[in-house]
């Protein structure tokens, strides 16, 4: 029974990795594809000189974040969940969150089938629903631009992450407080004494993870002795 | 005819469509392995519903702010590229600078359809394809054998710390970005001033505020449906004061 369970999870496994590698792929052409195609279109293919110049002033610093961003996500998203948002996009201000957010109220532990499961369920509900939700507004931009741009809406929509943040606080906070006061507290300093650091909150997130995760290990350790 | 109209030509849009289509496909093809290799696991088929409805719910309010992404680029760069940048791929933040620059290099002095031609289009479309695409290359060539190292390491340690380890991550997630307000609004315009943007702590305050109320519904009166809606409920009136404070303030 249980070598009959693994092995259906072996294949799916290997499948997963499988699908996500040659649709990645895929995805990868069309994306650069893309802009040719269109260009062909319109007369007028991309300037390489222009693109390697642009690249070497802006590109560099995304690659670096590009690179954090997988070390850091990929255990939180797993295999599946893993190739998904990284074709997607929008990690840090939905992905990443949502999938936390599906896996703490089903319960599953990092590093399980499980995860990977409620995972992959997660990122792939959550791209759909951006997919359709942008498609709808496109289809209606000529009646909801107004509303969308409206100036009473604006604050609204340029505090979507802070909100998202709030209310994840409260959430990972209250059981947590031993291991968040800590991060919170360099942080805030660091931005206040610092505030130049504030363009770049996406990259302090590695010291202000590597802080909680110090912490959370001592606590770990020192409850394992306990028992 | 003008460079808008020749970006929201049909072509265009059946080109940026055509790829959105087989995003959305890919998602269906993952979505439903996985909810099958769940049932053969034995997983309950509540949790994973669960998963779905929460996973909904929360990314609805998210994608509208996304959508404004849209619209504001759709104004130099038409509406199928932003589209489909910002419906595959690409991140809200990420965009707008990246085609800044892009736009910068060609010798534009913003990215405005006025001093737009096909030509920089193409170049700034191709730019942001570019710089974006690193995870993906890395999620092709290391995914498999980083996730394999992890569940490895995870079954070797008996599925502790793995765990732990994730969630304080997370925190420090979290961290730095409540970090970001609370220095933005302390120091964003000149050190201790406190003359920065406070409505971003005032939103996440209110949504922290908001949230157990949630967590009390779903906690003590037993209303396990309910965790479903927290955060995107707690979302909502977090952005409904944001709205609030913009109509008190003015």
């Amino acid at each position: 029974m249980e070598n009959n369970r693994n092995a259906k999870w072996a294949a799916y496994t290997r499948g997963t990795h499988r699908i996500g590698r040659i649709c990645t792929v895929i995805t990868l052409i069309l994306l650069v594809g893309a802009p040719f195609l269109m260009g062909t279109y319109l007369g007028a293919l991309p300037d390489l000189g222009a693109v390697a110049k642009a690249f070497l002033a802006v590109g560099l610093v995304w690659t670096v974040s590009s690179v954090v961003e997988f070390l850091i996500y990929t255990p939180m998203l797993g295999a599946g969940g893993g190739y998904l948002a990284f074709i997607t996009g929008n990690l840090i201000n939905m992905k990443i969150p949502c999938a936390v957010n599906a896996r703490d109220i089903v319960g599953a532990k990092t590093g399980t089938p499980e995860n990977e499961i409620i995972s992959t369920l997660s990122i792939a509900t959550s791209s759909l629903v951006t997919i359709l939700v942008l498609a709808l507004g496109v289809l209606l931009l000529t009646p909801l631009q107004p509303i969308l741009q409206s100036e009473a809406l604006q604050p609204a929509f340029e505090n979507v992450v802070p909100a998202l943040f709030g209310a994840m606080a409260y959430k990972y906070y209250r059981n947590h407080m031993n291991v968040a006061v800590a991060p919170l507290v360099l942080m805030s300093a660091l931005f206040i004494l610092v505030p130049s650091l504030i363009s770049s909150t996406s990259m302090m997130i590695i010291p202000s993870g590597a802080l909680a995760i110090g912490i959370a290990w001592l606590l770990y350790r020192k409850q394992k002795k306990g028992v | 005819m003008t460079i808008l109209s020749q970006l929201n030509a049909p072509p265009i849009y059946l080109i940026c469509g055509g790829i959105i289509a087989f995003v959305a496909v890919l998602c269906v093809i993952f979505l439903i392995r996985a909810w099958r290799a769940g049932l053969a696991l034995g997983m309950d088929k509540t949790k994973m519903k669960r998963a779905i409805t929460a996973s909904a719910t929360f990314s609805l309010l998210p994608s509208v702010g996304i959508l404004l992404g849209v619209i504001a680029l759709s104004g130099s760069l038409g509406i199928p590229w932003p589209w489909l940048r910002l419906s595959v791929i690409g991140a809200l933040h990420y965009e707008t600078q990246v085609a800044q620059t892009a736009a910068e290099q060609m010798g534009m002095s913003k990215l405005s359809a006025a001093e737009m031609t096909p030509g920089s289009f193409a170049t700034i479309a191709l730019l942001m394809s570019i710089c974006i695409m690193w995870g993906m290359i890395l999620s092709v060539f290391f995914n498999k054998k980083y996730t394999q190292k992890l569940t490895v390491k995870e079954n070797k340690t008996g599925g502790g710390f793995g765990d732990v380890a994730m969630t304080a991550m997370f925190i420090g997630l979290v961290s730095a970005y409540m970090g970001s307000y609370i220095g933005g609004f302390v120091s964003g315009k000149g050190r201790f001033t406190f003359m920065g943007d406070w409505t971003p702590i005032v939103v996440a305050a209110v949504s922290a505020l908001v949230m157990p109320g949630f967590v009390y519904l779903a906690e003590k009166k037993k209303k396990a449906w309910v965790e479903s809606f927290s955060v995107a409920g707690s979302m909502i009136v977090g952005m409904a004061a944001a709205v609030v404070l913009g109509l008190l303030v003015k």
